[in-house]
Formats: structure tokens, C-alpha cells, sequence
């Protein structure tokens, strides 16, 4: 089980966010779906799943957080990956990324212009994003 | 300092107490504990969280607690007083936010800077270290209900030091309940120390004579923890509290959503740690419960998570718990708003005002649910007294190494890691992977048991599918993880 398809998968909760559950099923369903997944687990900061996608030589980064922080733990990162020389790593964050009900437009631009290549609202199944992963990843 | 299961001494606390004080400039302003308590005593006993625990206990009421913090004082004091005034909120928190929980006080300050800029709070909490314990006592005078600390904090012995002078009376956590389901790297041992701590100074207050409330956090990580499971954790913090000379606990568990299940567990509950307190030479103890409603994933549609709400307010009812913890119908998407906040405790006061005065009656089912959850929880705990050599704090971090008691779903590593729940075809929860969890073959064979029951009625095999299943099936608005 797990690389199958031969991507690989960088997930963790960044921040000082320790909601560990979707996490772990998040690592269960890519495995059984054949990715390969490295998870930096919970109360990450950024450098950790930069760090684990220059050493594994990832293909996408998802960043979750459900504690509200989100929109101060994510700024920068973008930056932080161009520096780290894998400028072009696909990039997601998703789960409950702001303090509050807050309209989902005016969030998705605030984190699109952080440089994420897609961000999903609160309560999106992995399986919702591994479709499109695919796509993106170009897998059949 | 080695650890195990004995009151501090003075020079102990005191020593550490130096320490702790110039962790942040605000612990200066506590400096002086004979002030601090003196504050203390001034507060109105209607303001006292163990004496209306108490008297809740002697008159059979329920009584409910919303959750509450956001980063700046003043929307802070707002939004309490609109939960005392318009929601009719019994007990009053402060929900402290996640930078406060991992001692990290300059990014506090960062948070409180940008929320003052954008007119929004950026923090999921209220950070009562930062605001010391100046801010603390403006939030207590500006309520008229009991405040508590609620947050979720290996380390809280300086913010546990400014809400006691601020005359907040009671706070939530412990050295297992504030780590495991918390933290990915502090040791269990030092939580203890550190809860130890925290215990102690409520001990002093106590001997000075004032009436502090302690809290072990029930529901864990809240989902799909089995009742033995959490139980073994609160008598476990209860009893470590109480050496440290604490005298009002409140021991907490989380709706698990079968309703004979629930009333059961807050029934052993209150009765088994009545018991092991005695037993320990702990006698003048008050023990009163707290009931969670559902602390998994909610819906997302407002309607149904009133549903939920009221679900879990009527089993608080039905339990006979002391107090019930609210929700609210923004819990699918993260903080909510006052407002939200406000409508979940009404929905949740009108359920418990219809139900006042009844209890769920005694039946061969509820019997047998609190035998068999008295039973697991026995197992834990007489195993870490065991390989403690009679010392609980010593069996407590060697029995987590072992797997003695195992939490599932947990972020830290000090966790074992290796036991699995499972709802039954009821919707009760069982113990599908049992790990190193010391039962007896009798207990296994009951868990077992009753997960077959459900893999025969759905056609499948008995297996973690099952759990993830119903990891999501109540936002999905059922509460037993079908196939689809």
C-alpha cells in the first residue's frame, strides 16, 4: 500500500493547531488511493512540510488548519517554498482557515493571492480534493 | 524534581512559583499570593463556580456553559455579558486561544495588534496571559455568573496563577487531559509536574479559604472515545488534584450519542470517582459532573446542528449532569458569531427547563451498560496503581508508555496509539482494536460481540472502515457510520 501511482504527498496541521482526527484520515485515504504520504502531523510550522517536500521530493503540499490561525500561519509561504527552490509545488489549504463565518469569496482570494493553488472551505471530504489533486497531478 | 503522587511542599511550590512569575512580564503583577487571595475572598458567592456547582448537585439542576474568548478585552466583556444577558448562559468561560495554549505570548501579541487593526478577532481565543491579571478582573466585574478558564494548555501554570488573583474560580485541564489530545511532544511527566502545579495552588486558595473548582477535560479528542476510556482519565486527575488538595471536581465526559450509553457513563462516572476518592483517604471531596454535547463533526445545516444540540441537551438532563457544555450551530464551520453562540444556549436552557426533575429510570439495559463501563474503567486504573508500585502519577506515565490507557485519535506521541473504537449496531461505542488495554477476556469478548452484531446487520467485515464511517456520519446527519 501507498506510492503506487508514484506521487508523493506532503500533509500536515500547521501552526499551533493540534486537531490531529482529519489528519490521520487524510493519510489513510491517500495511502489506500496510492499516493505516498508524508505527514508532518499536527503543530507544524511551515518550514516541516517544506523541509519534508524538498527531501522526499514531493508533488503537493496540503496544508490543513482548523483552529482559526490559519490566515496568520499561511502568509509567506509561498515565498518560503520559491526559497527553498520548489517555487512550483502545488499548494492547498483547506479546512476552517479563518476565525469565524466569514463570506467564502473574500477568503478563497485572500489565500489564492498567498499563492495556494486551491483552497477548500470548511467540511470538503479528502476524497472531493484527491479528484481534483488528480487532475492537477495528472493522473487517470 | 522526581515525580510521583505527593502534595507539594512549600519550598517546592515556592521555588517554582519564582520561575513561573518572570515567564511573562504580567506575572509580576501576581506576584504577591497573600493579595491575590485576599482578592479572592472578596468575590460574592454568586460568583463562586464550586459553590453553584454545588448547589446545582443538591437541587438537581443541569446547568449550561457556553464556550467564549476572543483576543481583545473589551469585545471580549461584550461578548460575555451578551451570553449572560441575552443568552442566559448559568456559568460564564473564557475560552483561551491556541498562541496562551503553547506559552507562546509574543505571537499573543501579534494577534491582539492585528484584531485592534482589522476590527476582527484573529485570535480563537481570549488571551488572559497577555491581558494579565488587571484585564482578568475587569472581565470578572463586568459579569455577574461564576468564570472559568477553559483552554487546553500543557503548561498553564502562569495563566492558572492570573485568573485565580482575578477571582476567576475555577479552571479546566489536567496533566493527561491538556497533553494527549493537545500536544505532539511534551512528556507526560511533565505535564503532570506542571497540572501538580496548578492542583497546588487551588490547595493553597482552598486552605486560605477560598473555594476554587478544578475541571480534568472529559471528552479527550472527542471522537468516538469509548466512556471507560475518558472516565479512567478524569478519576485519574481527579484523584491526583485532590492530593494536591483540591475540593471541588468537576469530572467531565463527552456525548458519545447513544442515549443509554451517555446516561450510564455520567452515572459510573460520578459513582466511581466518588469511590476511588474514598478509598484513597480523600473525604471531603466534592464531585460533580460536566456533560459535553457532541464534540465530533457537526452539520453544517443550522437546523440540524440544533438538532444535535438539543439532543445532547436533553441526555445532560436525562444523566442528571451538574452542568452541560453548549454548542452551537456554527460548529460545523469553526468560531461562531455571539449571536450563534447565544441561540445554542437558549435551544439548550429550553430543553433542560423541559426536562427538569426527571431522570432516565433505572432498567436491565442502563444497569448493565455501568457494569460493563465501571468495569473497563477498573481494569485501567488498577493496572496503573499496579505498575506504579501504588503510585499513581509513576503509573500514569508508564501505563501511556505501555498503552495501559490509549486515546484514540490523538496528536501526541507519548500516546500509544494502537486501540481503535467502533460504534455498535446501537450506536454505542466499543473497543475494536483493544491494543495493550488491560480487560479481561470477558470485557473483550463483550466489545467484540457487539461490533459483530453490526458487521452482520451491514454485510461487512468488523474493521477501521467503520470507524472513519462514523467519524463522519453525524455532520452527515445520522449517527451510526453506514455504508452507503
Amino acid at each position: 500500500m501507498g506510492n503506487e501511482n508514484g506521487k508523493t504527498i506532503v500533509i500536515g496541521v500547521i501552526g499551533s493547531d493540534c486537531h490531529a482526527v482529519g489528519n490521520k484520515i487524510i493519510d489513510y485515504v491517500l495511502t489506500e488511493n496510492g499516493f505516498k504520504v508524508i505527514n508532518v502531523g499536527v503543530i507544524s510550522p511551515q518550514e516541516d512540510f517544506i523541509n519534508a517536500a524538498v527531501e522526499t521530493n514531493a508533488d503537493a503540499i496540503i496544508v490543513s488548519s482548523l483552529y482559526g490561525h490559519g490566515e496568520i500561519d499561511c502568509r509567506g509561504m509561498r515565498d518560503k517554498c520559491k526559497e527553498a527552490g520548489i517555487g512550483d509545488i502545488l499548494l492547498y489549504v483547506g479546512g476552517n482557515i479563518v476565525v469565524g463565518k466569514q463570506k467564502w469569496e473574500d477568503v478563497h482570494e485572500r489565500f489564492q493571492s498567498m499563492g495556494f493553488d486551491r483552497v477548500y472551505p470548511p467540511g470538503t471530504p479528502i476524497e472531493h480534493t484527491m479528484v481534483e489533486m488528480k487532475e492537477d497531478l495528472k493522473i487517470n | 524534581m522526581e515525580l510521583n503522587n505527593k502534595k507539594w511542599t512549600d519550598d517546592e511550590f515556592y521555588g517554582v512559583r519564582k520561575q513561573i512569575l518572570n515567564t511573562w512580564e504580567t506575572g509580576k503583577g501576581v506576584a504577591d499570593l497573600e493579595k491575590n487571595i485576599e482578592y479572592a475572598k472578596s468575590v460574592p458567592d454568586h460568583k463562586n463556580f464550586a459553590k453553584k456547582m454545588e448547589k446545582a448537585k443538591n437541587e438537581g439542576i443541569t446547568l449550561a456553559q457556553p464556550r467564549a474568548g476572543v483576543a481583545l478585552l473589551d469585545k471580549h466583556i461584550e461578548l460575555l455579558r451578551y451570553l449572560q444577558d441575552d443568552g442566559g448562559a448559568d456559568l460564564l468561560p473564557s475560552t483561551i486561544d491556541a498562541y496562551t495554549r503553547l506559552n507562546r505570548y509574543d505571537e499573543c501579541e501579534v494577534g491582539i495588534e492585528e484584531s485592534r487593526k482589522v476590527g476582527r478577532s484573529l485570535l480563537n481565543g481570549f488571551p488572559g496571559v497577555n491581558h494579565g491579571v488587571e484585564g482578568c478582573r475587569r472581565v470578572l466585574e463586568a459579569v455577574n455568573v461564576p468564570l472559568e478558564a477553559r483552554h487546553g494548555t500543557p503548561d498553564a501554570r502562569l495563566l492558572t496563577e492570573i485568573i485565580h488573583a482575578a477571582g476567576w474560580t475555577s479552571n479546566e485541564g489536567g496533566g493527561i487531559s491538556y497533553n494527549i489530545p493537545y500536544a505532539k511532544s511534551v512528556s507526560i511527566e511533565r505535564t503532570i509536574k506542571d497540572w501538580q502545579y496548578c492542583d497546588r495552588l487551588v490547595g493553597i486558595y482552598e486552605e486560605a479559604g477560598v473555594s476554587i473548582n478544578r475541571e480534568p477535560f472529559g471528552p479527550l479528542t472527542g471522537t468516538i472515545v469509548p466512556p471507560s476510556t475518558s472516565n479512567a482519565v478524569a478519576i485519574v486527575e481527579a484523584l491526583m488534584a485532590a492530593e494536591q488538595g483540591v475540593k471541588s471536581i468537576t469530572v467531565g465526559y463527552g456525548q458519545c450519542g447513544n442515549l443509554i450509553q451517555d446516561v450510564a457513563a455520567i452515572r459510573a462516572l460520578q459513582s466511581q470517582c466518588d469511590e476511588y476518592l474514598r478509598n484513597n483517604g480523600y473525604n471531603d471531596c466534592v464531585v460533580t459532573t460536566v456533560f459535553h454535547q457532541w464534540m465530533g463533526g457537526f452539520p453544517a445545516d443550522e437546523a440540524k446542528a440544533f438538532g444535535v444540540i438539543s439532543n445532547g441537551s436533553a441526555t445532560a438532563a436525562l444523566a442528571g449532569a451538574t452542568k452541560v457544555i453548549v454548542k452551537t450551530p456554527h460548529e460545523a464551520i469553526g468560531i461562531p458569531t455571539k449571536e450563534a453562540n447565544c441561540e445554542g444556549i437558549k435551544t439548550t436552557k429550553m430543553t433542560l427547563n423541559l426536562l427538569q426533575g426527571q431522570q432516565l429510570p433505572m432498567s436491565e439495559q442502563l444497569k448493565t451498560e455501568i457494569a460493563i463501563i465501571k468495569a473497563e474503567t477498573k481494569c485501567m486504573i488498577d493496572k496503573l496503581f499496579e505498575i506504579g508500585k501504588g503510585d499513581l502519577a509513576i503509573g500514569a506515565v508508564k501505563g501511556f508508555d505501555m498503552g495501559v490507557i490509549d486515546i484514540p485519535f490523538a496528536p501526541s506521541k507519548y500516546n500509544f496509539g494502537k486501540m481503535m473504537p467502533a460504534r455498535d449496531n446501537n450506536g454505542a461505542v466499543r473497543y475494536l482494536k483493544f491494543g495493550n488495554i488491560p480487560f479481561t477476556k470477558e470485557l473483550k469478548d463483550y466489545n467484540v460481540k457487539k461490533l459483530e452484531e453490526r458487521g452482520k446487520f451491514e454485510g461487512r467485515e468488523v474493521g477501521f472502515q467503520m470507524t472513519v464511517d462514523d467519524i463522519f456520519a453525524v455532520g452527515k446527519g445520522r449517527l451510526v457510520g453506514r455504508p452507503e
